[in-house]
C-alpha cells in the first residue's frame, strides 16, 4: 500500500472531534440513565404485574428489538412532527437511544430477576416482608448483580451505536468525522481518529461501570 | 543500407505524426465524417437512458445538434465522471458534453465552450415564507445535506456571522428533503433537482426556490490548442441561444428555463 499518511488536517481540527466526542458522551449518559430506569421499572412490572401491564410490555419489548435502531431515529425524528410531536436533533436522539436501550435492558434484568429461586421469595413471605421490599432486597439486588456484565456490554452497545443519530443532524463524533472528511478528503485518517476516540471513550466507560460495580455489589457472592 | 534507414525514419515520423495529438480544425472533423463525443448515461436529466436502453437527455441532443450543424455523423463514448478528461487528452473522443462544470482546475488540461446550460445551488422553503438572501435566514433552521455546495456556503457564511443560522447536516437529499417536510426544519439547501424531485412528492406543492447560493455552469470540453474547434462551438453556443433552441431543451428535459448563461 503506497498511500502516505497525512494527519496533519485532522489534528488541526481536534477542536471539532471533542465536540463531537462531548456530545456523543452526554447522548450515551442520558440515554443510558434513562433507559436503566425504564428497564428496572419495566422488567419488575413485566414479572410481578397485572396482565394488560405485562402485555403492554411485552408489546413494547417486541417492536424496538424488531426494528433496527435507525428506523426508531426516523420515525421520532420525521414521523413523529405532523402528529404533533417536534423534537430537536438531540431531544429525539436521547428519546430514540433510551426506548432503544430500554427494551433490551428489560429483557437483560428480567432474565436476572427469573432467576432468584423462588424459596428466597417465600422466605421473604414468611418474614413479614412487604412485597416492595421483597422487591427491592430479595429479588432485585441479587439479579442486577448477576446480570451486571451483560447490561454493561449492552450499555457500551449503545454507546457505539449513538454514531448512528447522525443521520438525524445530530453533530456527534461520527457526523463530525464526516464532516472533516467531506472537508480534507482524507478519509482514511478521519476513520482512524474516529475509531480512536470511539476506543478510549469505552475504556473510560468501562473503567466507570467496573467501579460502580465493585461499590454497589459488595456483599459476598 | 542507410537509405532504408531514412526512409524507416521518415515513414515512422510520419506515422507518429498523423496519431499525435493535434490541433483539430472544424474542416478535419468534417473530412473525417463523424463527430466522436463523450457523454455520461448516469446523469438525468443530461445524459441518461431511456426505455429502449439509449442514450437520451438534454447533453445527448444537443450533441446531436452539433453534429447535425457540421453534417457529420455521431458516434457517442459513454465515460464517468473522472474519465472525461482523460478522454480527451487520449485522443479516444473529440469533444465532451456532459454536465462538464467549468472550473479554473480543469482549465488547465482542457478548454471549454461558452456555458450552454448550468445548475445553481438554492434555498428552498415554503411558499409563505419569505426569504431573498443569507440575511433573511438568520435565527432560523436549514437543513442540507453534508458537503453540498449549500452546506459549504451556508455553513462558512453562518460562522462569519456569529453561528446566526442553525444548520443541521443530512447523509442524503432524501433525509434533508424530509426534515423540511415533516416541519424539523424552515427551509432547506438543494440543487436543480431538489426543486424537482420536490414538486414530485405529495407535500411539494406549498414549496419554491428562494433564492439561489452559487451557479455552475456547463461547458463543451475540447482540447487545448483547438482554437478553430473553439472558435466554431462557441458559435454554435451562440445560435442555439439565440434562436431560443436552447430554452426549448431546457423546458423538454429539465421543465424549467435556464439560468443566465454567461459568456467567458
Amino acid at each position: 500500500m503506497d498511500y502516505i499518511f497525512h494527519f496533519g488536517p485532522i489534528f488541526a481540527r481536534w477542536e471539532l472531534f471533542a465536540r463531537g466526542a462531548l456530545l456523543t458522551v452526554q447522548l450515551a449518559s442520558a440515554s443510558m440513565a434513562i433507559g436503566l430506569l425504564i428497564a428496572v421499572v419495566g422488567a419488575v412490572l413485566r414479572s410481578f404485574g397485572p396482565a394488560p401491564v405485562r402485555w403492554v410490555i411485552a408489546a413494547y419489548v417486541e417492536l424496538i428489538r424488531n426494528t433496527p435502531l435507525l428506523v426508531q431515529l426516523y420515525v421520532v425524528f420525521f414521523v413523529l412532527p405532523p402528529l404533533g410531536l417536534k423534537m430537536s436533533s438531540s431531544q429525539a436522539a436521547v428519546v430514540a437511544l433510551s426506548a432503544n436501550l430500554g427494551a433490551y435492558a428489560i429483557e437483560i434484568i428480567r432474565a436476572g430477576i427469573e432467576s432468584t429461586p423462588r424459596g428466597l421469595v417465600e422466605a421473604g413471605l414468611s418474614l413479614g416482608m412487604s412485597r416492595l421490599a421483597i422487591i427491592r432486597h430479595i429479588v432485585l439486588a441479587p439479579a442486577l448483580r448477576a446480570i451486571f456484565p451483560a447490561l454493561a456490554s449492552q450499555f457500551v452497545l449503545q454507546l457505539l451505536g449513538s454514531s448512528l443519530v447522525s443521520a438525524i443532524a445530530a453533530e456527534e463524533l461520527t457526523a463530525v468525522g464526516n464532516n472533516v472528511m467531506m472537508q480534507t478528503f482524507r478519509n482514511f485518517e478521519v476513520f482512524l481518529m474516529v475509531g480512536a476516540i470511539y476506543f478510549v471513550l469505552v475504556q473510560i466507560f468501562q473503567t466507570v461501570f467496573d467501579g460502580a460495580y465493585r461499590r454497589l455489589f459488595r456483599w459476598p457472592a | 543500407m542507410r537509405r532504408m534507414f531514412r526512409f524507416l525514419a521518415v515513414a515512422a515520423m510520419a506515422v507518429l505524426a498523423s496519431t499525435a495529438a493535434q490541433a483539430q480544425t472544424v474542416d478535419e472533423i468534417i473530412k473525417k465524417g463523424t463527430l466522436v463525443v463523450a457523454i455520461d448515461t448516469t446523469t438525468p436529466p443530461y445524459g441518461m437512458l431511456d426505455g429502449g436502453m439509449q442514450a437520451s437527455g438534454f447533453d445527448i441532443d444537443l450533441a446531436g445538434l452539433i453534429a447535425k450543424s457540421l453534417g457529420v455523423k455521431l458516434e457517442f463514448v459513454t465515460v464517468n465522471s473522472p474519465g472525461r478528461i482523460p478522454a480527451l487528452l487520449t485522443n479516444r473522443v473529440d469533444i465532451v458534453v456532459s454536465i462538464f462544470s467549468i472550473t479554473a482546475e480543469r482549465a488547465q488540461q482542457v478548454w471549454f465552450s461558452n456555458p450552454y446550460a448550468g445548475q445553481c445551488s438554492a434555498v428552498v422553503g415554503p411558499k409563505n415564507l419569505a426569504a431573498k438572501s443569507l440575511e433573511d435566514l438568520k435565527g432560523k433552521k436549514i437543513a442540507v445535506t453534508r458537503g453540498t455546495p449549500e452546506d459549504n456556503i451556508t455553513s462558512a457564511w453562518s460562522k462569519e456571522h456569529g453561528d446566526s443560522i442553525s444548520v443541521l447536516r443530512f447523509d442524503d437529499y432524501p433525509s434533508t428533503m424530509q426534515a423540511m417536510l415533516a416541519g424539523q426544519v424552515d427551509l432547506m439547501g438543494g440543487g436543480d433537482y431538489g426543486d424537482i424531485y420536490l414538486r414530485k412528492s405529495s407535500a411539494g406543492e406549498g414549496f419554491e426556490m428562494k433564492f439561489p447560493l452559487r451557479c455552475f455552469h456547463f461547458g463543451i470540453g475540447l482540447r487545448r490548442g483547438n482554437t478553430d474547434l473553439l472558435k466554431w462551438l462557441n458559435t454554435f453556443v451562440y445560435t442555439v441561444k439565440n434562436d431560443g433552441t436552447l430554452d426549448a431543451l431546457s423546458m423538454k428535459w429539465r421543465k424549467a428555463p435556464l439560468p443566465a448563461l454567461p459568456t467567458m
